[in-house]
């Protein structure tokens, strides 16, 4: 984390790089230099892209704002997307030298860069982030972190071992009102939390039985399978991939990065995990969509705070974080930046300098660039990631299995059911082997 | 002639048998019809159907004199049943025998109002305390009640609108989602908070005294549909004396029932009210093919679709295929995966299909998938076997990968 001092003058000298539309970009990545990765604050940090569909492109854009760093390669398994990352690169830097790679591995091969920025579908996540890291990249990488607990832990154990920035795409952390409901939370200003609601959207994707088709041209369709199993192709791809258990929990495993994250900081159990899930779902009654609908779930934790996940039509509060205390109650979700309490006064609270202080961070990218120079932790580091997305996967296993899930979160072992256990993780389709902790 | 004659009576004398094997009702029902605006011929025996399939009831039907007949003679004893359920919208019932009505709900008896019986007896100032709501009323028996979103305000709420004006319209019939308003009430407990419903009326504007009235569930009543755009209350409860009224405005009857009684939605609600209007309670279990926000789920002849009919249905899945038969499968799974004996139970199940020649690939693929983490050692052999098919041999692999970890 840096000081306010540091801060300042980051963002003073982005102002400046800014300004100076004339200052030729610098091409020579830090690690090229022999810097140990550390970055001289003249040097752009240099940085590519692995998946630039539609989060992808988004993060991208989000980055270009920052005249801190110089994008020089993009990959995806659809040329579609590459030539259109390629020609937004290109624009900004005036050239048309980005380099573009339909496979991950010739990218990390043959790039010098010191990051990447990678959006991929969930089932992608465990190999490629793994293999960034050991390329000893700094990594945003989107949630959640993994289609599997056992993906994810491998995830953090390359991000650790690498000793690489990693920033998950949990951008919320990174929003002023989300940071002050959580402070608020855990800081005691409802009195003890006893019970927090987290409530996601709900599941209302429709396709029903799609016939085998052509796959569209530019797509690697075998490639964009990866590990997940072999189907013919039937539509589903960029974009509707969420709603097929082979890549994705649906709309749980996409949101349990944002309100479970954010809800899981408000009692400091960010870094750690619940001891007990149980839970239904209801799922679609047929069709090649297969993740659930509706959802509702409780995990304990060990200290007994309860955290209930549901489908937000089944909450008081639908959709967003909710922490309640024994004093009333805080509400947080996006719906314009909404934050309320049981009494308003609650929300005027001051945090005081010896109370908890949880990471301030304005803008989620920027944080990571931030941290790619300081060598410091990003607002969403690995584990916390890991530990967001494990809840909505502990979830899922609860739902499939129809177990009451007991989990220690130390070991991270489903305790007394075989079964349960084995959807820890999900076998990978030959050639690819599951990445290893 | 004869020959048909002799079937017809055969045929009749299974139906009996049949009805009399079903001794589990202990709740007496009866349904009123007789007149209806609607084709009560064919609601009526689907009502009684729909009842006594729970397995809760015995039903009787009771119909009223025609329209103009001599309402006199229509004197049934309600207080010998449980539950009335009022498949009736006709001629004004004699003062006797609308006195012995009030007085069965007000001892505690159970009603339930079906579809087009809240058209019914407007000018009936205590019938219309039980109904809640309903058509042809005006600002004189109460207001008008919905859900709507009010400005600035992120949640719908309850709306109490007393403008003058007519209760009772429709736009066309259509598919529309039913939500829960009351989860934890006994009728709601367990079921999806929004599901589909098969095509059918969705009666809006409403009005009526409202007393003691829970609204169940509403359905947005979608203006391009001819609809409101306000949230129409769908179901119902209120309290009459020691009495319990459901009210549900679903199911408009099509010939043989049409895909609003067929619609499990309606089923499950009309069966699990009936249940509570009786007792104050719900026993029945949600069944598996409840409808959800994503499909519609219609029973063909009002038929619950059952284990059977899955393991015999699964083996002929091909991709252009319902997955439905194998869902059912797999939620009989998470609803009994609590218990080891039974997953064996069902493993073996799949086993079965998984040896069976005559099965398709595609099925035994979602099969695979399935016992790879709920399978014992019990499907090793089978999968192995199955490892040394080309087009198995990846399916295999997975579940042996979970079956039998290398390390």
């Amino acid at each position: 984390m840096i000081d306010k001092t540091n801060r300042r003058d980051f963002l003073k000298q982005s102002a400046t790089v800014a300004a100076g539309t004339l200052i030729l970009p610098q091409l020579i990545p830090s690690t090229a230099l022999g810097m140990g990765g550390k970055l001289a604050p003249s040097d752009r940090i240099v940085m590519g892209c692995i998946g630039v569909g539609g989060q992808g492109t988004n993060n991208l854009r989000s980055f270009l704002w920052s005249k801190e760093v110089q994008f020089v390669a993009v990959c995806d398994v659809d040329t579609n997307h590459t030539d259109s990352a390629k020609a937004i690169i290109d624009k900004i830097n005036k050239n048309s030298d980005c380099r573009t790679y339909g496979d991950y591995r010739e990218f990390l091969e043959k790039e010098k860069i010191d990051a990447v920025s990678i959006a991929l579908p969930d089932h992608w996540h465990g190999l490629i982030y793994s293999a960034a890291a050991n390329k000893k990249l700094d990594i945003y990488g989107e949630k959640p972190l993994a289609r599997t607990i056992q993906d994810g832990r491998a995830i953090v154990s390359a991000v650790k071992k690498n000793n690489v920035v990693w920033q998950t795409g949990s951008w919320q952390r990174s929003g002023k009102m989300y940071r002050r409901a959580a402070e608020l939370a855990i800081n005691g200003r409802v009195g003890k939390i006893t019970r927090v609601e987290v409530g996601l959207p709900d599941g209302d994707s429709i396709i029903g039985t799609p016939p085998v088709m052509e796959v569209p041209a530019g797509l690697n369709w075998d490639m964009w399978l990866g590990p997940a199993p072999k189907v013919p192709y039937r539509g589903v791809c960029h974009g509707d991939w969420r709603w097929t258990l082979d890549y994705s929990g649906g709309r749980l495993t996409d949101w349990a990065g944002h309100h479970v994250d954010i809800a899981a900081w408000g009692i400091g159990m960010d870094r750690t995990g619940p001891v007990e899930i149980e839970g239904m779902g209801i799922y679609p009654l047929e069709g090649l969509y297969n993740t659930p609908v509706e959802f509702d779930f409780t995990c304990k934790y060990a200290n007994g705070i309860e955290m209930r996940v549901a489908t937000g039509s089944r909450l008081r509060f639908n959709t967003g974080a909710a922490w309640f205390g024994e004093k009333g109650w805080i509400h947080v979700d996006r719906d314009g930046g909404l934050l309320h309490a049981s009494n308003p006064k609650i929300l005027e609270e001051v945090i005081g300098e010896n109370e908890i202080q949880l990471y301030k961070s304005n803008n989620h990218f920027w944080n990571f660039l931030e941290c790619v120079r300081s060598r410091g932790e990003t607002v969403c580091p690995v584990e916390v990631g890991h530990r967001s997305i494990s809840i909505g996967l502990l979830g899922e296993i609860a739902m499939t299995t129809g177990q009451k899930i007991k989990w220690d979160p130390i070991k991270e072992e489903i305790i007394g059911s075989s079964v349960a256990s084995r959807l820890l993780s999900r076998p990978y389709r030959r050639p690819w082997i599951q990445p290893t902790i | 002639m004869k020959k048909q004659y002799l079937l017809i009576l055969a045929f009749t004398g299974i139906i009996a048998i049949l009805n009399a094997c079903n001794f589990g009702g202990h709740y007496k029902a009866l349904v009123v019809t007789g007149q209806n605006n609607h084709n009560w011929k064919t609601s009526s025996p689907i009502l009684k159907q729909l009842l006594e399939q729970t397995g809760l009831f015995t039903a009787e039907i009771i119909k009223t004199p025609e329209k103009g007949g001599d309402m006199n003679t229509f004197n049934p004893d309600f207080s010998k049943y449980d539950v009335v359920v009022l498949d009736y919208s006709g001629d004004s019932w004699s003062e006797k025998t609308k006195s012995a009505f009030i007085e069965y709900v007000d001892n505690g008896g159970g009603v339930v109002v079906y579809h087009a019986a809240d058209n019914s007896f407007p000018e009936w100032k205590q019938y219309n305390q039980m109904i809640g709501l309903g058509w042809g009323r005006t600002e004189k028996d109460g207001p008008y009640v919905y859900y709507s979103r009010a400005n600035n305000k992120r949640d719908e709420e309850k709306i109490i609108d007393i403008s003058p004006g007519k209760g009772g319209s429709h736009g066309k019939r259509h598919e529309f989602e039913v939500k829960t308003r009351l989860e934890e009430h006994p009728i709601m407990k367990g079921l999806p908070v929004k599901w589909f419903h098969g095509k059918d009326e969705l009666y809006s504007t409403l009005r009526g005294p409202a007393k003691n009235m829970d609204i169940l569930a509403t359905a947005y009543a979608d203006t391009s549909q001819g609809g409101t755009g306000r949230n129409e209350p769908i179901l119902m409860t209120t309290s009459y004396g020691k009495g319990r009224v459901f009210h549900t405005v679903l199911g408009h009857a099509d010939q043989g029932g049409g895909p609003a009684m067929e619609c499990v939605g309606f089923i499950v609600t009309f069966q699990r009210g009936a249940e509570w209007a009786a007792s104050g309670k719900v026993t029945q279990k949600v069944p598996y093919d409840f409808p959800n926000a994503v499909c519609v789920s219609l029973r063909t002849h009002f038929k619950e679709i059952t284990l059977e009919d899955d393991l015999a249905k699964i083996p002929t899945y091909e991709l252009n295929k319902s997955t439905k038969y194998f869902v059912n499968l797999q939620n009989r799974i998470r609803a009994e995966g609590k218990s080891l004996d039974k997953l064996m139970v069902f493993e073996k199940m799949m086993i079965k299909i998984l040896e069976n020649k005559d099965a398709t690939v595609e099925a035994k693929k979602l099969l695979l998938h399935e016992i790879s983490w709920l399978g014992s050692d019990l499907s090793i052999p089978v999968v192995r076997e199955l490892a040394k098919n080309p087009e198995l041999k990846e399916s295999a692999d997975y579940a042996l990968a979970r079956l039998q970890p290398v390390n």
